[in-house]
């Protein structure tokens, strides 16, 4: 991938350059630090969350409120031992969480938080790279992270393990489909891949209001994607000691708890990119807008998980080929129809 | 064999699909409903609670009403116990009364499921409320019966297994126990 | 065969079979109190009771007091038989004490199983409990008699199996007590069987009283090595202690009992003076150090300057890598036995045990005439004496042939007879008992030889005569101790001749040690301890080695064995046991008990039996934790561990590879001479009732023995015999402190003649004087022992080492 691909259609002049680098810089600072402590306070924000709607306090020792427990958390785990089990194939074992973690990181790097802005005359996007196919960038690295899962399963050489991977890597594959056809009637509309072009498109109506069906099957599979219950069948705790992370320990579980955190904000990013009409809002500035939908899309999240049961492995399948998929399909054929007449 | 576990079957799929849906939403609504709940933990150092008498936590040997350690060093706790935490051994008084030479428990073993405390005969050992054992070295938590004993009879403060038993000891003699008749004389022809 | 059907199961079963004995063939277990199959049926208890629904007799029976019959069909589960079991149950525990969390019996108690298996939890009769006072019966067996529920086994056992009167029921109805007229110790040697037989906690294991519950124990199939017998035991360790040894079922051996010196002969093993480590002159060290600094001082040595000493009570494994060792690195020996006279006794013993001619214990209980020559079964052997009951109660006559005033719990004839004469009264009886006709070649020769009338027309061998006349199942029982070496091999010969005249002639020889018959098979001819006592004392010898023998207890000539321990230059010792001599040792190399490494013996009918490994070694901890609380360590690996299989010591000190585990056949006995031993079984496919082992030919000296000349004169000398003692004789189990009350008084025996001739009467003391020194005795005087003898126990509180063979009859004095 080129490392520096801005949309600057302008003559290869040195300012140009520099600025366009210190821009990249900040804007990929600006997203990492967004992202980790979002992701960091989010697992804050769940906990606290479920703790409420099972009627306790949820962490509440770590500074006031239990403000500080995410550091708490990320000091224990970094000073955990790193344990690699004695049959497991080390190196896969050792990278695995970093390809969980990296791809749902990359993914952020094609969602646009704002409106392109101006500095000393040069237009510089909101996004860390606008590529025009920036949808289908996003599915190939969705669809890179069921190796984190996978290969994280496999490589432990436990029982467990394998079985949460193999899940993962089914479940993942299976909700793919349902998650890039629903997508298709979006791209219809938009007439684009580009997800700028997307939100763009939504300057007046929000595309959750056009295609509800579209984003009721996006987001049910976003949550398959993610693994979240009720579809958390890879790490089901109840079956399965903790699926495929079950031999891990120490910062490298941290990898794949960070890698969910992460991915769960990527696709509120998504969903509020193709159906919450991105950072389009009145009165506040882009980004602002954009995250506070990214952090609505993750509460509903949360809310789900504190309300659904898990589902079982046969309806989890039934209901992705049998019923989303289907749907998904139809949904393009009457979109289709509908742009057509 | 199928379970129904809603008293009214929705018909068709257009019933199931709108029970379905009610089902949901109203779990949404419930949990909705609790975040906005009190919580209702009990908040542990700052509040604590009594506990009942009958709380299974760290385990005591009592006395009898005589003062007499109750422990006969029968055995039976150690045989139940399932993780074999307890170990004794027995020996004999110079009155004839059985009792612990040693008795230890192991309590990073313990499970406090209160086996030992059901199988014991002389209400001797007994699990009490006192929870707050934790140590960093695992070997203070092996107790002896020194750190054992306590000085009253927990839950069953009557009872003296030796006023029931009928062997010989400084508690009674041969037909000197709760419901004896004294002992025959062997050596009498009347009927 | 009567064919029943019991709970809907068919089975056949032999003529006279109880119900209760058909239904444990079909693995169905009716409750008992009162029945055991050693002591048969009384029908006191009621708890058998079965219901019959078809048969001779309908309606609840008890089923050990109902013969199975054709047809029959029992319900051990109807409701009424239940019922009716259930009230028996409670009728006997409206007395029973409320004990069992301080009983001993409790774990293994049959009234606690039947109590709890019936359902009868709850008393519900309001009166109270009869007691009764309890007695002090000894230091083996604990009484507390309120817990008795009547079932007369103890007293069953005790009197009619064991023939012993000291203990039975007294006074009546309510009141019936069991035990002594008045407190003491029990007489019978066989006591300790009361606390298996008795099916409550009345009689209980003393030694090992509130040591344990039988669940903590580890308990193992083992094998009693305190004498040629071999009995089955059950030894329960717990905490790396012995702590117990109980009666094991076996049919061929020793049926369902022990005697005491084998119930109790194990507290050696646990004994915390007991030597676990190395140590090279006096100071202790390593294994690997010492037995290194033994190899290199014994390579300094040319090796016919080495010497080797085994003994008996070693398992087959230590007396075969002690023969290989010694055999490979050309060293003297190994020496198994402390005289030419006894090697050569077992070796003919040994060639002489033919298939078909041997017996087993358990077949002795089956003769109708026993002939015991030249030896004291209750002293010698313990159980033989009950089996030999057991022939007695079905009728069987018995008679000794034996110079010591043996004394039996049955009644028998008893001949007196000097060592020398036994031969010539052996012969004389049978010829007498037999006639010529149908006996030709070697059979009627040797008929010819034995001399003809009885010299004095003694009465009792006339009489006993005609009883072997009349046997067809005969036994001889030869003892091995004290008889001359002709002796032996007459004794072959005479059950031969009976068998020649149609009889079904048994042949039981008695040896000296528990595994005799080993080292009798892997002794070298030539090598006994005396030999090489003298090769030290002449120089020739520079270095003895000692493998679990220790020589101040088996061998007869004290003086020579300090002469010659004073002058050996290297003195290295492997044992398990604190002895003189290994006190004295210069290199000390612990091994270790059979309870820790297991192994074979072969007991004196050459029956090996393998005795299993009851627990891996260390020191008890008892002993660790100095009887307080254990030590509060945690760790791996055992302390006190250090004793090794005295096998894998000798391969080491032979620098031979180790013999890696034991029971791998080919290591231990491939490079055996004798091939019998090469083909025994795997240790874990051993047969349970063992192997026995006989001669692969027909012995070469069939019919070939020749009577010894017997001097009947009367001579100016005593002959000593020394003689074995039930207990305080035998090695190990005079390490139980619990049996030394039951050591005799150490008193040599004279018969009442040659008191009288000597002045000397019963209690008094006699001092001996033999060589240059004086030895004291105090004197029994005896009417039924032979006169010309002088039997002297080897007790260890008499100095019977100094004795010799004979003693000249101005030599003793009155003291
Ligand atoms: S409470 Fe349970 S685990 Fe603990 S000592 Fe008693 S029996 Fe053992
Ligand atoms: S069960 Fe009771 S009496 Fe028995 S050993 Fe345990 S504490 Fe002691
Ligand atoms: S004899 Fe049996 S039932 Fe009676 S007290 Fe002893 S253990 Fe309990
Ligand atoms: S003492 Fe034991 S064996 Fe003897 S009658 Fe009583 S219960 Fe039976
Ligand atoms: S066992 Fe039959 S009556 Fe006792």
């Amino acid at each position: 991938m080129e490392p520096v691909s801005l949309d600057v259609t302008v003559d290869m002049d040195l300012q140009i350059w520099i600025i366009g680098t210190i821009a990249l810089v900040l804007k990929l600072g600006a997203v990492l630090l967004f992202l980790l402590l979002m992701a960091a306070y989010l697992v804050l924000v769940e906990r606290k969350l479920l703790g409420r709607i099972q009627v306790r306090y949820g962490p509440n020792r770590a500074g006031k409120y239990g403000l500080l427990q995410p550091f708490a958390d990320t000091i224990k785990m970094m000073t955990k031992e790193d344990i690699v089990p004695d049959a497991a194939d080390r190196v896969i074992f050792l990278l695995a969480p970093a390809v969980v973690a990296i791809t749902a990181l990359l993914m952020f790097a094609v969602i646009p938080f704002g409106p392109d802005i101006t500095v000393y005359g040069h237009r510089v996007p909101l996004v860390v790279t606008d590529i025009n196919v920036g949808l289908l960038f996003v599915f190939a690295l969705s669809s890179l992270g069921v190796y984190g899962a996978a290969l994280g399963g496999w490589s432990s050489n436990s029982k467990y393990s394998l079985l949460g991977g193999i899940r993962g890597a089914a479940q993942m594959v299976s909700y793919e489909l349902a998650l890039g056809l629903s997508l298709i009637p979006v791209v219809m509309e938009a007439g684009s891949f580009s997800l700028v072009d997307i939100v763009n498109a939504q300057t007046q109506l929000p595309y959750i209001l056009l295609e509800p069906v579209a984003f009721a099957i996006f987001f049910i599979s976003a949550l398959a994607e993610i693994k979240r219950i009720p579809f958390d069948l890879p790490e089901a705790e109840n079956e399965l000691g903790a699926g495929f992370h079950t031999e891990y320990s120490g910062m490298r579980f941290g990898l794949f708890f960070l890698g969910e955190y992460v991915h769960m904000q990527v696709l509120g990013g998504l969903i509020a990119v193709f159906f919450l009409g991105g950072w389009h809002g009145p009165l506040l500035p882009g980004p602002v807008w954009l995250a506070v939908k990214i952090v609505l899309v993750c509460l509903v999240m949360i809310w789900i998980r504190g309300t659904l049961p898990r589902l079982r492995y046969d309806q989890l399948m039934n209901f992705g080929w049998k019923v989303l998929i289907p749907a998904a399909l139809l949904n393009v054929v009457v979109t289709g129809a509908r742009l057509l007449w | 064999m199928r379970v129904d576990l809603i008293d009214k079957v929705p018909s068709g799929a257009i019933g199931t699909l709108w029970e379905g849906t009610k089902a949901i939403a109203a779990g949404f609504a419930t949990t909705l409903k609790h975040v906005f709940r009190p919580p209702i933990t009990e908040e542990y150092p700052e509040f604590r609670r009594v506990l009942p008498a009958r709380t299974r936590a760290r385990i005591v040997l009592t006395r009898d009403p005589d003062g007499g350690e109750r422990c006969v060093a029968c055995y039976l706790c150690s045989g139940v116990c399932p993780v074999s935490c307890i170990s004794m051994q027995s020996a004999e008084r110079t009155d004839g009364r059985r009792f612990a030479a040693w008795f230890r428990i192991n309590f990073a073993r313990c499970i406090y499921c209160g086996l030992c405390e059901e199988a014991c005969p002389t209400s001797a050992i007994q699990l009490s409320p006192m929870f707050e054992t934790c140590e960093r070295d695992i070997l203070t938590l092996v107790y002896e019966k020194e750190d054992l004993l306590v000085d009253h009879g927990g839950k069953d403060p009557d009872y003296n297994f030796y006023r029931h038993a009928g062997v010989v000891t400084a508690i009674g003699g041969k037909g000197g126990h709760i419901d004896e008749d004294p002992p025959v004389n062997v050596r009498s022809n009347m009927p | 065969m009567p064919k029943l059907t019991i709970d809907d199961r068919e089975i056949e079963v032999a003529g006279g079979t109880k119900v209760i004995e058909a239904a444990a063939r079909l693995g169905i277990m009716i409750p008992r109190f009162c029945y055991h199959p050693a002591l048969g049926s009384v029908g006191a208890c009621r708890v058998c009771a079965v219901k019959v629904l078809e048969g001779p007799v309908k309606g609840v029976q008890m089923s050990c007091m109902l013969d199975a019959a054709d047809g029959m069909q029992v319900s051990t589960t109807d409701r009424e038989a239940v019922e009716f079991r259930r009230y028996v149950i409670e009728w006997l525990m409206m007395n029973h004490p409320h004990d069992c969390p301080v009983c001993d019996e409790g774990g293994h108690c049959l009234l606690q199983d039947m109590t709890v298996s019936g359902g009868h939890g709850i008393r519900r009769f309001p009166g109270k409990k009869r007691t009764y006072p309890d007695q002090d019966l000894g230091p083996l067996v604990q009484h507390e008699m309120n817990r008795c529920i009547h079932c007369y086994r103890c007293t069953r056992f005790y009197q009619q199996f064991c023939g012993y009167r000291d203990l039975g029921a007294l006074s009546i109805g309510n009141r019936t007590y069991f035990g002594r007229v008045a407190s003491g110790r029990l007489e019978s040697p066989f006591s300790g069987n009361l606390s298996d037989i008795c099916p409550t906690g009345v009689f209980t294991d003393k030694p090992s009283r509130y040591f344990g519950r039988r669940w903590d124990y580890q308990r193992t199939p083992t094998i009693c090595i305190n004498c040629s017998l071999g009995c089955h035991a059950v030894t329960s360790v717990r905490y790396r202690q012995v702590a117990r040894q109980e009666a094991r079922m076996s049919a061929a051996v020793n049926g369902w009992f022990l005697c005491d010196r084998g119930r109790y002969g194990f507290f050696y093993a646990s004994l915390p003076g007991r030597p676990r480590q190395a140590a090279v002159k006096g100071e202790t060290t390593t294994m690997d150090e010492a037995i290194a600094h033994a190899r290199s001082r014994l390579e300094t040595l040319p090796p016919d300057a080495i010497a080797v000493n085994g003994s008996a009570r070693s398992s087959l494994e230590v007396l075969a890598m002690t023969e290989r060792a010694a055999r490979l690195k050309g060293w003297r020996g190994p020496a198994f036995f402390a005289d030419a006279g006894a090697a050569h006794n077992v070796k003919t013993a040994i060639a002489r045990l033919e298939e078909g001619l041997a017996v087993s214990l358990g077949e002795i209980g089956q003769a109708d005439f026993i002939l015991v020559v030249g030896a004291d079964p209750i002293n010698e052997a313990p159980m033989l004496a009950l089996a030999l009951r057991q022939a007695v109660q079905k009728g069987a006559g018995i008679l000794v042939l034996d110079p010591r005033p043996v004394c039996l719990p049955f009644g028998f004839m008893h001949v007196p007879t000097a060592p020398e004469a036994l031969g010539a009264v052996l012969g004389r009886l049978v010829k007498k008992s037999i006639g010529p006709a149908g006996l030709d070649g070697p059979a009627a020769r040797f008929y010819a030889s034995l001399p003809d009338e009885p010299a004095t027309g003694q009465e009792v061998l006339a009489r006993a005569a005609g009883l072997l006349a009349a046997s067809r199942r005969p036994v001889i029982v030869c003892g091995t101790g004290i008889v001359a070496s002709a002796l032996v091999g007459l004794a072959a010969d005479a059950a031969l001749l009976l068998t020649a005249a149609q009889k079904k002639a048994g042949l039981f020889y008695i040896l000296p040690e528990a595994n005799s018959f080993a080292s009798g098979l892997l002794a070298p001819p030539e090598s006994t301890t005396d030999r090489i006592l003298k090769a030290v004392v002449d120089g020739d010898v520079k270095a003895l080695v000692f493998v679990e023998n220790d020589p101040f207890a088996t061998s007869p000539d004290r003086e020579l064995l300090e002469r010659a321990l004073a002058k050996v230059e290297l003195l290295v010792v492997l044992d398990y046991l604190d002895t003189p001599v290994s006190r004295r040792a210069h290199v000390f190399l612990p091994t270790q008990t059979l309870y820790e490494s297991g192994g074979i013996f072969i007991n004196q009918e050459g029956r090996a039996q393998y005795s299993a490994a009851a627990f891996a070694g260390g020191a008890p901890i008892l002993e660790t934790g100095g009887s307080d609380h254990p030590p509060r360590v945690y760790g791996t690996g055992l302390p006190g561990a250090d004793p090794q299989p005295a096998g894998q010591i000798m391969a080491q000190l032979a620098g031979e590879p180790m013999a890696s585990e034991i029971g791998a056949r080919p290591e231990y006995f491939g490079g055996s001479t004798v091939s019998e031993l090469a083909e025994l079984p795997d240790v874990e496919a051993f047969p349970e009732e063992g192997q026995r082992l006989s001669p692969k030919n027909l012995p070469a000296d069939r019919f070939k023995s020749v009577l010894p000349p017997s001097s009947a004169a009367e001579s100016d000398e005593l002959e000593i015999i020394l003689t074995e003692r039930t207990f305080g004789s035998e090695d190990l189990s005079s390490y139980s402190a619990c049996l030394e009350t039951r050591e005799d008084e150490p008193l040599a025996g004279l018969h009442r003649r040659d008191a009288e001739s000597l002045g000397i009467r019963e209690g008094d003391g006699i001092a001996i004087r033999t060589g240059n020194t004086t030895l004291e005795f105090a004197v029994r005087v005896y009417d039924n022992m032979a006169s010309g003898v002088m039997v002297v126990p080897r007790l260890q509180r008499l100095p019977w080492q100094g004795l010799g063979k004979r003693v000249r009859r101005q030599d003793i004095r009155k003291a």
